[in-house]
């Protein structure tokens, strides 16, 4: 039986002496969009720092395919495959669009030229190529979402980890960014999808998790994305 | 020629240009440092200090020229890589108040165990005295070492421009200093770019004591410590956060400090610096951030 | 409460005591040695008024020791030495002489002023612009004291004013200084100011006034620092390069090294700083320990003193008091003392 692509096995993280995270465990199955939803605060950037290498974990262990990759390096885990999309974007403005793209080249772990993942990016995300001179503090807040996801993608990572893609976003460019997400699974690529928005989450994710205070609470299917009372339960919990 | 109430020569302003040449490339190698390990380097200067007691001892040893600039450049990266490894990054955890301190005692200590091992009478580095002689230009008698300071340092600066510009690795350089968290999310490898950095910085304080010890063959303790507090002050005052105005700073305090040589009545001269520091002062008050920092720094460490 | 906290000042008085009574029965020749570590221990204090309650870090203090050194020096000399090292004076100046008390105040008073006046303008920078700036401060009042030969002795060396400074005033002097220093930080100002430290951002939003507080902390160590270096002029001839980079790197390096961000840790460096150089001077003139000889070399002292203060600010930024106050129950070990965070 295959490793699933990402597994994360009693995870415990804690800031000083306060718990972020607390004996959390979910796998993300090879080509699955797997969806992390729940309140403030309730330690799913915590997660996803965790496994980027960003925070040390108190405990558990970070599979990525069956190698534990606990210990190292944020760079390192980005060069094994994991791309991080950062919350607020991070996109480095004093740089040009086609610089940040650059930035992205850096985790590429075969050799060859990157033409072709840039060609992709460039397709998912038209308005990429478009401002590609410009520089990339002059786009707005959608359009530097756009960017930072490109930027993950032309790393040809296995796994793409999204925090809170959508937040200050308009309707119409979370529009965008979830259909780009669905076609990135349909290009194989594992991704992890931290969110606010949870109802969109959860009909597009193979599954979602609820965390709350740093503990699982809950898992919902797309099925559940239209029963309210359901998702109001899993919040209030 | 007149600058309004001060009566300068073309020999102070050349030579003035030559000394803000110096200083700039100083100011780099502060400030590639600072963008990337956001550490401000007091200890700098005894990197010149070094390259300089480098250059001493293969004037005393009579090694060829050339085996003597070698020797200083190795001495100089050797001594930086210790610092990085030893100094910069434990440190690295620290609020910039510790760090500062603490770069002020490395320098303290090194320029200590100088005095211990060299005594304080100095040593001379007479290698390149030819190039002490001047060039008659108009009425105007310029330095050789003059005219090659600001052609080093032109090249050094075009060479580094091309480098944090065309290479991957400047461009890991440039985002390393703007955002080295998500730098590092993208795979940009800390230690390659934080050596790097040190290594520039290195390069550049070798050619900054090849440079001096031909204007100041005696080479002392103190080598180059005044100048590099002087230094210091430029990039604050120019706008510590950016290669750009770090460089700018150091060049326009080099230029300042010897326009004001030049133009102050000899009875003041040796108020020098009382009037640059005044001026140092003065401007911080008014742009803390930088002179030429163009609106608010990062959010202010208050 | 104010019974424990009356506690914390008992330490460092504590430790005045020990050295002054085991200055008083040393010999003559190392008598010398507790005084001066007395007298270090004025300055240290002196800058962690500022340093350590406000966390901006000066690099001007000695300048208001200098400033201080000068008054009192000047003022001190008898009249009809001065010409011989200061021919230039100010007449009013060159005309009186007057006593060790008075010089002590006056030096202590200007040193203020100077504090103060420097202080209104540089009090609203922090962190690197205000390193620069305390520099430039360093740099200006050197360069002034060595040339301006109107208000001293220019390059000359302080070589006739009484030596004044023995160890009972050394030891009052540091007393004082310590009193004073204790009394401002137990105070309103002294803990707005701490506070400020530690949160600038919520001291502001609580109305305390940043700069006000660092003023008046930076005013106040002028006057303790002004009044030690009145203690300095008096104890060795001084001269401008005295109290200028190397007295500054020392002082400094007895702060780190104790604890910068509380009083214990001032009194602690200064002490031990002072007697390990003292012992490595004596080492540096050949000392003998039973049968063993120790000779080090000159300038060995510096390279000793620099390499700890380095290591300390890498390995144990909070120096040995970890920036904590003295406490008594240590004696008692009923519950461990809340670390706190030393957060320079």
């Amino acid at each position: 039986m295959t490793d699933p692509m990402l597994s994360v096995t009693g995870l415990d993280v804690a800031y000083g002496g306060i718990a972020a995270v607390r004996d959390l465990s979910f796998e993300v199955g090879r080509g699955e969009i797997v969806g992390l939803i729940g309140p403030n605060g309730a330690g799913k950037s915590t997660t996803l720092n965790a496994i980027m290498g960003l925070v040390a974990p108190r405990a558990g262990d970070i599979r990525l395919a069956g190698t534990s990759i606990v210990g190292r390096k944020p760079e390192d885990v980005a060069r094994s495959g994991i791309a991080l999309v950062p919350e607020g974007r991070r996109i480095f403005a004093d740089l040009t669009v086609e610089e940040n793209l650059r930035l992205g080249y850096a985790a590429r772990r075969d050799g060859d030229s990157a033409e072709a993942d840039t060609d992709a990016v460039f397709e998912l995300f038209p308005v990429v190529r478009e401002f590609r001179s410009r520089h990339a503090g002059a786009l707005s807040g959608g359009q530097q979402q756009q960017l930072a996801i490109a930027r993950a993608l032309v790393a040809r990572p296995d796994v793409l980890l999204l925090d809170e893609p959508s937040l200050g976003l308009s309707p119409t460019v979370v529009d965008v960014v979830f259909d780009a997400l669905a076609r990135v699974r349909e290009r194989g690529i594992t991704v992890l999808l931290v969110e606010q928005r949870a109802q969109r989450t959860v009909a597009l994710a193979d599954r979602s998790y609820v965390i709350a205070n740093g503990e699982l609470r809950l898992t919902l299917t797309p099925a559940d994305a239209n029963d309210t009372a359901k998702m109001v339960a899993a919040y209030l919990s | 020629m007149t600058l309004g109430l001060l009566s300068i020569s073309w020999q102070v302003i050349v030579d003035s240009i030559g000394l803000g040449a110096v200083y700039a490339l100083m100011a780099v190698g502060i400030g590639l440092v600072f963008g990337v390990l956001r550490l401000v380097n007091f200890a700098y200067g005894q990197l010149v200090m070094a390259g300089a007691y480098a250059l001493a001892f293969a004037s005393e040893w009579d090694l060829p020229l050339v085996v003597g600039i070698a020797f200083c450049f190795a001495v100089v990266i050797g001594l930086s890589l210790i610092m990085d490894v030893v100094v910069f990054r434990p440190l690295r955890a620290q609020s910039p108040a510790v760090m500062l301190v603490a770069t002020f005692a490395v320098a303290f200590l090194l320029q200590s165990i100088a005095l211990l091992a060299f005594g304080p009478l100095g040593k001379a580095a007479s290698s390149l005295g030819s190039l002490n002689r001047p060039v008659t230009v108009g009425d105007v008698d310029i330095r050789k070492i003059t005219i090659v300071a600001i052609i080093v340092a032109g090249i050094c600066l075009l060479l580094l421009v091309l480098l944090l510009e065309r290479t991957t690795m400047g461009l890991h350089m440039r985002a390393a200093a703007m955002d080295f968290r998500t730098a590092r999310l993208l795979g940009v490898r800390a230690d390659r770019v934080i050596g790097s950095a040190v290594l520039i910085s290195a390069l550049l304080a070798a050619t900054v004591s090849v440079i001096l010890t031909v204007q100041n063959p005696l080479v002392t303790p103190d080598f180059a410590l005044r100048d590099t507090i002087v230094v210091l002050a430029g990039v604050v005052v120019g706008g510590m956060n950016r290669l750009l105005t770090a460089t700018m700073g150091g060049f326009a305090i080099g230029f300042v400090s010897g326009i004001l040589g030049g133009a102050l009545p000899s009875d003041q001269s040796q108020y020098l610096p009382s009037f640059l520091f005044g001026l140092v002062i003065l401007v911080l008050l008014v742009r803390p951030n930088g002179l030429f920092a163009r609106g608010p720094g990062p959010v202010e460490r208050v | 409460m104010s019974g424990r906290h009356l506690t914390q000042l008992a330490g460092p008085l504590g430790l005045i005591v020990v050295a002054a009574l085991l200055g008083s029965v040393a010999s003559n020749s190392t008598e010398i040695y507790f005084i001066n570590a007395l007298v270090a221990v004025a300055i240290v204090v002196a800058i962690y008024v500022f340093v350590g309650n406000s966390g901006v870090v000066s690099f001007g203090h000695i300048s208001f020791v200098a400033v201080g050194a000068w008054t009192a020096g000047v003022l001190s000399v008898p009249v009809t030495e001065k010409p011989a090292i200061m021919q230039y004076l100010f007449p009013v100046l060159r005309d009186h002489t007057i006593g060790n008390v008075p010089s002590l105040l006056t030096a202590a008073a200007v040193g203020g002023v100077y504090a103060l006046l420097v202080g209104l303008p540089l009090m609203r920078l922090s962190g690197l612009a205000a390193g620069i700036a305390t520099f430039g401060v360093l740099e200006i009042t050197h360069n002034l004291l060595r040339y301006y030969e109107k208000v001293g002795p220019g390059t000359n060396t302080f070589s006739s004013v009484p030596e004044t400074t023995d160890l009972l005033q050394a030891a009052i002097g540091a007393l004082l200084v310590i009193g004073v220093a204790f009394g401002y930080q137990s105070s309103r100002f002294g803990r707005l100011l701490r506070a400020s430290r530690e949160d600038p951002a919520a001291a502001r939003a609580v109305g305390v006034s940043v700069y006000q507080q660092r003023l008046i902390a930076f005013t106040l160590s002028g006057v303790l620092a002004g009044f030690a270096g009145g203690l300095y002029v008096h104890l060795l001839p001084i001269n401008s390069e005295t109290v200028y980079l190397d007295l500054t790197f020392i002082t400094l390096a007895m702060l780190v090294i104790g604890g910068m961000t509380s009083l214990w840790g001032a009194v602690v460096g200064a002490l031990a700083v002072s007697g390990l150089d003292s012992l490595l001077a004596e080492a540096e003139n050949g000392l003998t320990i039973g049968s063993l000889t120790i000779d080090l070399p000159a300038g060995t002292r510096l390279v000793i003193v620099g390499a700890l203060m380095a290591l300390v600010l890498i390995l144990r930024p909070g120096g040995i008091t970890g920036g904590r106050e003295f406490r008594l129950d240590f004696l008692r070990r009923t519950h461990p003392p809340a670390p706190e965070e030393p957060t320079p």
